[in-house]
């Protein structure tokens, strides 16, 4: 199934992932260093200006662009055909797998080297090719290790975030190598392993960072350089890009590209931010005679003209993977889509559907510091509430026991009969669990609480009845605000 | 001034200290309090769970409760910003929308009400100890209090405050995520008290009880030495030095 | 090169219109955005505190910054190759390496020069560089970058392959950011000009940070990246 990663059920998953105590420290002091890193850059950087203006700009370019998406793929399509290009929409992931490999076909392709993309991760592309036979190559060093490894990514910009260097050592040793377990030592491995590959692929595969309506023009932001070699060799280039992920100009790419590598990897820029027009290219030597791209809908669509569609302003930077607490630790796997953390648990339900991924919504404290750190302002932990109010109005199976403490909640909590009755009976009640002046096993929706805490006594004494006591000692008569605004003596 | 106390659920129903500290430290800097009969809780427990529906009675029933008070005042940054989101609650019913707003922006978290619109930070407070503050999640990102807390507890005499590393996390309660996703919540209380071991604080102050009934809750599981306390009541200490270290029998002793 | 072609386009299009409730293709203005930061940044810096700027951002990205003048810029660059232990060496085809009196340097040090006409043996020659020799179209201040309008002749393998770069700055191509990159050649397409086929914004050598956040400097481009900034103006 595309998207999914792994085959366990959200809560074994959640239990593997806190029991692998090497990824939860990989992962957490992985946070911590871009974390500090993007808050330099971002509001930490005072040649910037405010960096609320810059979230607002970002946030504005992107609605209005997702408001006219329509208009701008259009625009985006007709400049990409009228300079030689090949413009392919796929409204689902089969479409777009089997253009792609109509395409390889066509060429007689064996040789493919890729660059990082989260889209191609979507629609299994990789998988898709391999059936055919190609020999399909991920050229990005986190995706190479995990590729050789047979493992699959666990974060948007560092996908093996949760592997350490022995880990890396041994997967590079099924290449034949026999270095160190330095960085630096399997690095340059993995820079010999490439580039011949690179120097004599028959196809190079990219996602696309942003596309630009006005040019046709695709962008693509890394630090390697691998996305350079893949589209600099290859006679064919296919990009893979989401939908949503265009914009009208140049000069909102600008904006778009400050916000994305600013608050991805704390950089001012990217090393690489490389911008392709496709052309003739027929005396080129070092660049593709030929140029597709596929614009995928695969349920993008389904979010558009909803409370859902902000979840399309996403530009993939993880920063709020970054400061999520969830995902710090649980990791990326945990969540079982190739989109983990807050806006993977947004997206991922809007593109593969509640029965797989309407847990994710709950996997949150609503804590917001995802919304506090999207460059692009969208309000995570809102839609993280809104899918929760979908699952439970229908598209997914509450609890019953839930359910019926929820409307319960509902009624009480508009009765102050009841909740005055409730508050002076709860200390009555819960005598019996408390020892110590704590409660530390508490039984039925108590449980799960005092399965690692303990549970506060209720107060013996009424906070009412002190103030009335109160306010009588210091002479002033007991008042209240009644509902029309009065205040008369408390009752 | 006339400030209206919103007590919150879990006030009355653990923290009637907290409550009582909350109200003498008001009328002490001159406020006239007094406490809406009507009120019950929110619905913020059932509206993050994603029971819309079952929220809206509680949330109008409170509306019409405080409708009428001058200033509103809570001490829960969390409970206050539920407030603060009504009007986007009630994004369907214009009229209620308006109602929404107008309590909206007469609510305050206690510390922030003191510090922004009293403009005091000195309460005159005395408490001898290290402590370190939990500043909660609600707090910062949905009301944008950052710094009355902090402005607060530097004017009270003998205390000293750590930062506490990596405050900015949150603690893990959530309301019901922490008894729906329990081992994850765990997780993360178990790395906040990590954090505040390492501050060697006496005592862990915040001004959310929610999150204080989370760290609070776990380290008394585990044995931990580190007391718990609500902000009121600090700001509502007037111990001597040697006093602090038999407080045993005060109002303090409270579990949090 | 063929043609162009769309394909599926229509449905595709319809049915993202009908969500956001309008005819499919309806026509647009791009508005002036009410928020842009963007032009502030760095607004009013004379040319040498750029440099400046440059200098600085270049420490954080492990790029050495040398400048010279006109009249010295040839002796400057033969150091320059010095100092990275010159080698076989690879140059894009460039006119302004002649203009600006280089080409007896290119010659002494046996520089090769991008030529179309030998084909994959340009990118052979650009594998095997010890250096390679690009000279850049837009500096950024702020991020130390250098904006190179690539195509045909000035070829990006020049700066891609080769372990070391280095990057010929006249002076007079530094603006503040991005910003005004991008408005340049935003400027060439309302003016109905193709935009370089290949616009590569470079800051520094490639560099990974995939394995334990530790950053490696090179791994699939350049090892290392000089700027030679020249005061030409």
């Amino acid at each position: 199934m595309p998207m999914k990663v792994g085959n366990l059920p959200f809560f074994e998953g959640v239990d593997k992932a806190i029991s692998n105590t090497y990824m939860v420290n990989a992962v957490s002091s992985a946070q911590d260093g871009l974390r500090e890193k993007k808050l330099k850059a971002t509001v930490g950087d005072e040649t910037l200006g405010d960096w609320e203006e810059w979230r607002r700009a970002g946030e504005e370019i992107r609605q209005f662009t997702l408001n006219h998406l329509d208009y701008y793929l259009k625009q985006l399509s007709d400049n990409f055909a009228a300079r030689g290009g090949h413009v392919y929409f796929a409204q689902t992931v089969e479409e777009a797998q089997n253009y792609v490999r109509k395409i390889v076909r066509s060429k007689n392709a064996k040789n493919i080297v890729k660059s990082k993309s989260m889209v191609t991760e979507e629609i299994s592309l990789n998988e898709a090719l391999e059936a055919e036979g190609c020999d399909v190559l991920e050229t990005d060093l986190a995706e190479f290790i995990l590729q050789v490894d047979k493992d699959r990514p666990s974060h948007i910009v560092v996908p093996s975030v949760h592997k350490d260097r022995r880990k890396v050592r041994e997967a590079f040793q099924k290449l034949g190598y026999s270095g160190s377990d330095e960085p630096k030592e399997l690095a340059a491995f993995a820079r010999k392993t490439l580039r011949e590959k690179f120097l004599h692929a028959d196809v190079g595969i990219t996602g696309c960072n942003f596309a630009v309506a006005d040019t046709g023009s695709i962008c693509l932001v890394t630090n390697e350089g691998n996305a350079n070699m893949v589209t600099s060799y290859p006679e064919t280039q296919i990009t893979v890009m989401g939908m949503e992920r265009l914009v009208p100009s140049w000069k909102e790419l600008d904006v778009l590209v400050t916000l994305l590598c600013r608050s991805s990897v704390g950089q001012r820029l990217t090393t690489y931010v490389t911008d392709i027009t496709p052309a003739d290219q027929t005396d080129t030597v070092d660049g593709p005679k030929d140029f597709h791209l596929v614009i995928v809908d695969a349920g993008r669509s389904r979010a558009l003209g909803t409370e859902f569609q902000p979840a399309l302003q996403c530009i993939r930077c993880a920063a709020c993977l970054n400061v999520c607490p969830v995902y710090r630790h649980i990791g990326g796997h945990a969540y079982g889509s190739i989109y983990p953390g807050p806006i993977g648990a947004v997206l991922s339900p809007i593109l593969g559907g509640y029965k797989e991924y309407g847990k994710l919504p709950y996997a949150s404290s609503l804590c917001a510091a995802c919304t506090e750190a999207c460059p692009v302002r969208i309000p995570l932990h809102e839609l993280l509430i809104k899918h929760r109010q979908k699952y439970v109005a229908g598209a997914g199976h509450p609890q019953t026991g839930e359910k019926i403490a929820m409307k319960a909640f509902g009624i009480g909590a508009k009765s102050p009969f009841l909740f005055k009755a409730g508050m002076k009976m709860a200390p009555i009640f819960l005598k019996p669990l408390v020892h110590d002046g704590s409660i530390s096993k508490g039984p039925g929706p108590m449980k799960p609480w005092t399965h690692g805490r303990d549970l506060p006594a209720p107060s013996k004494e009424n906070f009412r009845e002190w103030f009335k006591k109160h306010q009588a000692e210091a002479g002033n008569p007991p008042t209240t605000v009644n509902a029309d605004g009065s205040r008369s003596e408390a009752k | 001034m006339k400030v209206s106390l919103f007590t919150t659920c879990l006030g009355e129903l653990f923290y009637v200290d907290v409550l009582k500290d909350t109200t003498e430290v008001l009328e002490r800097l001159g406020c006239e309090v007094d406490v809406p009969e009507g009120q019950i809780c929110c619905g913020q427990p059932s509206y993050n769970s994603g029971y819309k529906k079952e929220s809206i009675g509680p949330a109008k029933h409170m509306i019409e409760t405080f409708e009428n008070a001058d200033y509103i005042v809570s001490p829960s940054g969390s409970c206050t910003s539920m407030f603060r989101e009504y009007p986007k609650i009630f994004a369907d019913e214009p009229e209620w929308a308006e109602r929404a707003k107008r309590i909206a922006e007469k609510t305050y978290e206690f510390t922030s009400f003191i510090v922004n619109v009293l403009g005091v930070e000195d309460v005159g407070a005395e408490f001898h100890a290290r402590v370190t503050l939990h500043t909660s999640c609600h707090m910062t990102r949905l009301l944008g209090e950052r710094d009355s807390h902090y402005r607060l507890l530097s004017h009270v005499k003998g205390l000293e405050l750590v930062k506490l590393p990596n405050n900015y996390d949150c603690c893990g309660f959530g309301g019901t995520f922490s008894v729906k996703m329990t081992p994850i919540s765990e997780q993360m209380v178990d790395e906040k008290i990590r954090h505040i071991e390492e501050t060697k604080a006496e005592v862990l102050v915040g001004a959310d009880a929610s999150c204080l009934m989370n760290i609070g809750g776990r380290m008394r599981r585990l044995g931990k030495p580190v007391k718990v306390m609500h902000i009121a009541q600090i700001l509502n200490s007037h111990q001597e030095e040697e006093a602090a270290h038999h407080a045993n029998e005060s109002r303090k002793s409270t579990v949090l | 090169m063929s043609n162009g072609t769309i394909e599926n386009r229509d449905q595709f299009l319809e049915t993202i219109a009908q969500k956001l409730g309008h005819a499919a293709g309806e026509a647009v203005t791009t508005p002036e955005w009410k928020h842009q930061p963007q032009w502030a940044v760095y607004e009013n810096k004379t040319p040498e505190q750029l440099v400046e700027i440059i200098k600085k951002a270049s420490e954080s990205i492990h790029t050495q910054v040398v400048e010279t003048n006109s009249a010295d810029l040839a002796e400057s660059l033969n150091h320059l190759i010095d100092s990275y232990g010159g080698g076989a060496i690879l140059a894009t085809s460039d006119k302004r390496f002649s203009e600006w009196g280089l080409s007896d340097v290119l010659e002494a040090r046996h520089v090769a020069i991008w030529d179309t006409l030998k084909g994959h043996e340009n990118i052979d020659l650009a594998a095997h560089a010890n250096i390679g020799l690009s000279i850049c179209d837009v500096m950024l201040a702020e991020s130390a970058t250098a904006g190179l309008f690539n195509d045909k002749d000035k070829a990006r393998s020049v700066s891609l392959l080769p372990v070391t770069s280095i990057v010929l700055v006249p002076k007079s191509t530094i603006v503040p950011r991005l910003t005004q990159a991008m408005a340049l050649v935003q400027k060439q397409v309302d003016a109905d000009e193709s935009p370089a086929p290949y616009i590569n914004f470079i800051s520094g050598p490639s560099n990974s940070a995939d394995i334990e956040m530790r950053l490696v400097v090179g791994v699939h481009g350049p090892v290392k990246v000089a700027y030679l900034i020249i005061n030409d103006r």
